[in-house]
């Protein structure tokens, strides 16, 4: 039987890429007997899809209160006015 | 629906801080992501001529923002090839014992649906992806946020192997998931 180590490989490696049979095989016949790994390979699938979603919108991921520094803003305005003046 | 160009002259009120949280999301570091917000406005500028008005503004900003963070992560993976692989050799294992099997244990964690919730959920991964090495933290925000398949990021990032790309990712997403159960759901 596989170790936990090895099966959270596999739960990881389903997330970006299709697993081959015995991979799979191995894979649920562990699951179906440790409840760590069922528990695992579901928690990182809800993180793995929230993300994903967060991405797709387009969205940053960061907080509305990450905002660009007022020294950043001012040394970009002046790289911008070199070129546009 | 055609878009008119602002005044560059707004942009940085406008969009200065979508850009920044776009670019620091993905690149971890400030400086590093305030430089590419920069460089996103210069080549705005200078390709102005050719914003055809199709896409919003915000929406052709982001998608040369986008481009600027591939040439960065291009450009530093020739730099320091060696270092993410380094990781993989350096990193002890904090979580499995000698036999393979766990030495930690995760709870049950149920989606956050409120908006200010999830907003704070975002904030407490954001921290926990912090802990991460930011070439890492790089390296996952490519894989799940923005979807980049497996072959592309090993391009990248320089990886040799798709099988250590699939073991960098495993262990980012217990060390996430083990962070996630410290600092959010036993809130
Ligand atoms: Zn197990």
């Amino acid at each position: 039987m596989l170790t936990c180590k090895e099966v959270s490989l596999l739960a990881s490696k389903k997330l970006d890429e299709k697993l081959t049979l015995g991979e799979r095989v191995g894979f649920l016949l562990h699951i179906s007997m440790c409840g760590v790994c069922r528990r695992y390979s579901k928690e990182i699938n809800k993180v793995h899809a929230l993300m994903l979603n967060v991405g797709k919108n387009g969205k940053s991921f960061m907080s509305e209160s990450v905002k660009l520094s007022k020294e950043a803003r001012e040394r970009i305005k002046v790289a911008l006015d070199k070129v546009s003046h | 629906m055609m878009h008119k160009m602002s005044d560059p002259d707004q942009w940085i009120p406008l969009y200065g801080d979508i850009l920044y949280r776009y670019s620091i999301g993905r690149v971890r570091y400030p400086d590093v992501a305030e430089d590419l917000v920069q460089e996103t406005l210069l080549a705005a500028l200078k390709a102005r001529e050719n914003y055809a008005g199709q896409a919003s503004e915000q929406t052709w900003l982001i998608g040369i923002l986008k481009h600027k963070i591939i040439d960065y992560f291009r450009k530093v993976s020739r730099d320091k090839t060696q270092e993410l692989e380094d990781h993989l050799i350096a990193d002890e294992d904090d979580y499995f014992n000698q036999q393979g099997g766990w030495k930690i244990d995760f709870s049950q964690w149920s989606q956050p649906d409120k908006s200010m919730e999830q907003e704070q959920f975002i904030k407490t991964l954001q921290a926990c992806i912090d802990k991460l090495p930011p070439r890492m933290a790089q390296l996952f925000m490519l894989r799940e946020l923005d979807d980049v398949k497996n072959e592309e990021i090993c391009e990248l990032m320089s990886i040799s192997t798709q099988n250590n790309l699939w073991v960098m990712l495993s262990r980012m997403r217990v060390q996430l998931r083990h962070c996630l159960d410290i600092n959010w759901i036993s809130q």
